[in-house]
C-alpha cells in the first residue's frame, strides 16, 4: 500500500467532516456520524500494517533474487549476479517492511540486467520471475474485499 | 465556489457567449460522480431573447485542482470536440472554452447534453453484465463501427495537426509508451517489480505502423451515451476525450477490448466477444487488426490505468486533493497489478 493508513484515515475524517455532514438532516443520523469521527479520530493512531503478508513478499522475492543471479551469473554478468547477491545480503538484517521494499527494488534492477543480456530473458529466469510475480499479485489482492467502484461512479 | 455561485457565474458567462440573449437563468446545476478526472457539472440553462424563452441542456467540464491526468490542459481536447461539432460521429457539439481564472476560477469548456445513460459496466449476479443479450448485441457493433468511423476522420482536413504528428514507423507507440512512463516517473511512488517488468517488455516489443489517425484515447463503455431499450440499445455519444491524441487507430481497439473495462463478462466492453468486436472493427475501417500491436497496447492499456491510479493517488498523498475517490486506488492497484500478472503470462486467469 502506497498511502499510510492515518493520511487514509485523515482523508475519510475529512470527506465524512465537509462532504457529508452538512448535507444530513436528521439529528440521529448526524450523530451517528459523529459517532463515526469520534471512532475514526481514535484508530488513526492506532493501525499498523501486518508484518506476515511483508515477510511473505520479502521471502519470495529472495528466491526469486537468488535464481535470477545464479541466471545471471550463467549468461555473463557476473558483475550484476554479484550485485544482486549483495544486495540480498545486506537486506537481511532490516525489518519487515524495509526488506520486502529493499527486494523489491533490487528485482526490478536485476529485471533490468536480465533485459540487457545478449541472449534475452532466458527460461529459467522467466520461470524464477513467474514463481514469484503471479503468487504475489494473488497475496496482494487475497485480503482485498469487492470493490464498490461502481457504486462509487453511480453515487 | 459554492453551486449558487457557480450557476451565476456560468449564467453570466452565457449571456456573453450567446450574444443576443437578453437573461439566461441556470437551473437544475448537478455535479455528475461518473467521471473521475475533470470536474463535469450538468445544467439547464433558460435562455431569454426578448419575448421568447427556450430551455438548452448543457455539460460544462472543468479542469480539477488535482487529479488523475494532471498536469491538465483542457484546450486540445475542446478543439478536437469543436472540430468535431458538424461532424456525423456523435461527440456533443462543443461551442465554448474559457481559461480566464476569472470566470470559473479554472480552465473549461461548455458542451451540448446529449441523450442517453452512461452505462456502468457493471457485473451482474448471474455474470451477464449491464445488458440484455439484444441490447449488447445490438450495441456491440455499433459501437464497433462508430470506432472505425472515428479512426476514419480526416484529421489533417479539420486541422487537428497541432496534437502532434507521430513519426511513421515505431513513432506512434514510441511516444505513447514514452508519455505513459513518463507519467509513471513524475509520481516518484515506489515502481513494483511486475509494473517494471512490463515497462521492460513494452520497450522492447514497440510495434510499427504507417497508419496515424485520430485515437480518442478512452473510448469504452464508461464513456459512451446509450439508449437502452430492453430488446435492444443505440449508441448516441462518444464522451471524455481528454486523452485524445494522434496514433495507432488499434491503441484504441486494444483499449475498448480491454478485461478492465468487460463489467465481469467475457465479452468486449461488455457486448461482443473480443473477437467478433475486432471482426466487425475490421470489417467497417478495412483495416487488418494485427496481434502484435493489439499486443503492444493490450498490455499498455493496464500500464496506462496504473498510471493513471497512482498519479490520483499521489496528489492524495500529497494533500493536493481531497477527494477520498483518489485514495480508493491505494486497493484498487492491486488489481491492476494481478490484471498485468495475468496479461503477461505470469498468472493464470484467476
Amino acid at each position: 500500500m502506497l498511502i499510510p493508513p492515518e493520511k487514509l484515515v485523515d482523508g475519510c475524517l475529512e470527506t465524512l467532516r465537509e462532504e457529508v455532514l452538512p448535507y444530513l438532516e436528521k439529528r440521529s443520523a448526524r450523530g451517528q456520524l459523529y459517532a463515526v469521527l469520534d471512532v475514526l479520530q481514535n484508530l488513526r493512531d492506532r493501525i499498523e500494517e501486518k508484518t506476515a503478508p511483508l515477510e511473505n513478499e520479502a521471502d519470495s522475492a529472495r528466491m526469486a533474487l537468488e535464481q535470477i543471479a545464479a541466471v545471471l551469473r550463467d549468461g555473463g554478468d557476473a558483475v550484476a549476479a554479484d550485485a544482486v547477491a549483495a544486495e540480498v545480503a545486506s537486506a537481511a538484517g532490516e525489518s519487515s517492511a524495509d526488506r520486502a521494499a529493499a527486494l523489491g527494488r533490487t528485482l526490478v534492477s536485476a529485471i533490468e540486467s536480465l533485459y540487457a543480456l545478449p541472449s534475452g530473458m532466458p527460461e529459467a529466469a522467466q520461470r524464477a520471475l513467474a514463481a514469484h510475480l503471479g503468487p504475489q499479485a494473488i497475496r496482494d489482492v487475497a485480503p482485498l474485499k469487492p470493490s464498490l467502484l461502481n457504486e462509487i461512479s453511480k453515487g | 465556489m459554492g453551486e449558487r455561485d457557480l450557476a451565476a457565474d456560468l449564467a453570466r458567462f452565457l449571456e456573453a457567449r450567446l450574444g443576443d440573449a437578453s437573461r439566461v437563468r441556470v437551473q437544475n446545476l448537478e455535479r455528475n460522480t461518473e467521471g473521475f478526472s475533470q470536474e463535469t457539472f450538468s445544467f439547464n440553462a433558460e435562455i431569454r431573447r426578448g419575448r421568447f424563452r427556450e430551455v438548452r441542456d448543457y455539460v460544462v467540464k472543468r479542469e480539477p485542482k488535482a487529479g488523475l491526468l494532471e498536469p491538465y490542459d483542457l484546450e486540445p481536447e475542446f478543439r478536437v470536440l469543436h472540430a468535431l461539432s458538424d461532424d456525423p460521429l456523435p461527440s456533443p457539439p462543443t461551442p465554448w472554452f474559457e481559461d480566464d481564472p476569472a470566470v470559473l476560477e479554472r480552465p473549461f469548456y461548455v458542451m451540448e447534453k446529449l441523450p442517453g445513460e452512461v452505462p456502468i459496466p457493471a457485473g451482474g449476479p448471474d455474470g451477464t453484465g449491464p445488458f440484455s443479450q439484444g441490447e449488447r448485441q445490438s450495441l456491440g457493433p455499433q459501437v464497433a463501427r462508430s470506432l472505425a468511423q472515428l479512426h476514419a476522420i480526416d484529421w489533417r482536413k479539420l486541422g487537428l495537426e497541432f496534437l502532434g504528428v507521430p513519426a511513421s514507423g515505431r513513432g506512434a507507440a514510441q511516444r505513447e509508451l514514452a508519455r505513459w512512463e513518463s507519467r509513471i516517473e513524475r509520481v516518484e511512488l515506489p515502481v513494483p517489480p511486475i509494473l517494471a517488468e512490463a515497462l521492460l517488455w513494452l520497450r522492447h516489443h514497440v510495434p510499427s505502423t504507417d497508419e496515424i489517425t485520430l485515437v480518442q484515447g478512452d473510448y469504452r463503455l464508461g464513456n459512451l451515451l446509450v439508449d437502452c431499450q430492453g430488446d435492444r440499445a443505440d449508441l448516441l455519444g462518444i464522451l471524455d476525450w481528454e486523452m485524445v491524441h494522434l496514433g495507432d487507430p488499434l491503441e484504441d481497439l486494444a483499449w475498448c477490448s480491454s478485461e478492465l473495462w468487460r463489467g465481469g463478462t467475457p465479452w468486449a466492453g461488455a457486448m461482443l466477444p473480443p473477437e467478433e468486436f475486432a471482426a466487425v472493427y475490421a470489417a467497417a475501417s478495412g483495416r487488418t487488426v494485427d496481434a502484435e500491436r493489439m499486443t503492444f497496447y493490450g498490455l499498455l492499456t493496464v500500464v496506462k490505468m496504473i498510471a493513471i491510479m497512482r498519479t490520483g493517488l499521489r496528489a492524495f498523498g500529497e494533500g493536493r486533493t481531497r477527494d477520498l475517490r483518489m485514495a480508493i486506488f491505494d486497493h484498487q492497484l492491486p488489481f491492476l497489478y494481478a490484471l498485468l500478472a495475468v496479461v503477461r503470462g505470469w498468472l493464470g486467469n484467476p
